[in-house]
């Protein structure tokens, strides 16, 4: 299952792909809401996490998502992944519980997401 | 929307990559199948269900770790406890929200592992010892 690391904007079908290539129904991302990047496709979050720490990216920026590409907008991200325990910054829980960040994922995934 | 093509979920983790990862971390994905599972309960039954057969592979995968031999009792009673979950409890009242709480210690366990690694303090739960 590749991983790519999307800097510019890619069609909704480019993600449609990495999932029939992957899970079938959504494909995992690890967006950087600093750099406005995003790691996508693979099976670990961890993996897409490591990918980003070793392009630059800090561990303070980074959180995983799910998308599924076949929901409608609203539905379509997942705010789920083992990466996102962090005690030390506050989220103790796989979802992202900071509702600015959460807004901040959106909008950097939307940008980076042609439908 | 497809489901997995090969019938198998997780072909890179099924051919090793999962044998990589420690204890905690195989415990704390299958959490966040858990997590997911919960998540669309309600909402979309077929998501639900892709959720619990991905939870149901990691756990075979973690129970086919030969790492853990010796080991096995725990993580097999835990497959028996999501299987009486996802078909509603009536065995041992299990729900998914006790066992996602149940998988999440292992998500922080393998959050502080790394994080003390990071920091070069060296690791309390090394070697896949994060029960």
């Amino acid at each position: 299952m590749a991983t790519l690391i999307v800097r510019d904007p890619i069609p909704l079908a480019e993600l449609r792909r990495l999932a029939a290539g992957g899970f079938g129904d959504f494909v995992k991302a690890v967006v950087d809401v600093e750099a406005k990047v995003m790691a996508v496709g693979g099976e670990l979050h961890a993996d897409q996490e490591t990918m980003l720490l070793e392009e630059g990216s800090q561990q303070h920026n980074i959180w995983g998502i799910n998308i599924y590409p076949d929901l409608p907008a609203a539905e379509r991200l997942e705010f789920d992944s083992m990466i996102n325990v962090r005690p030390s910054q506050g989220n103790r829980s796989r979802s992202v519980e900071s509702e600015v960040i959460r807004h901040r994922i959106e909008t950097i995934v939307s940008s980076l997401v042609r439908e | 929307m497809t489901s997995s093509p090969s019938g198998i979920h997780h072909p890179e983790l099924a051919a090793g990559r999962w044998g990589e990862l420690t204890l905690a971390a195989q415990l704390a994905n299958v959490g966040s199948e858990v997590g997911r599972m919960l998540g669309w309960r309600q909402r979309n039954e077929r998501l639900m269900d892709r959720a619990f057969e991905r939870a149901l592979e990691l756990l075979d995968l973690t129970l086919a770790d030969p790492r853990w031999r010796g080991r096995l009792r725990e993580i097999a009673r835990a497959r028996e406890m999501l299987c009486d979950a996802a078909t509603g409890g009536h065995e041992y009242d299990t729900t998914l929200e006790w066992l996602d709480r149940y998988f999440l210690d292992f998500a922080v366990a393998e959050r502080n592992r790394i994080e003390q690694e990071r920091h070069g303090a060296g690791s309390r739960i090394n070697g896949g010892r994060g029960d």
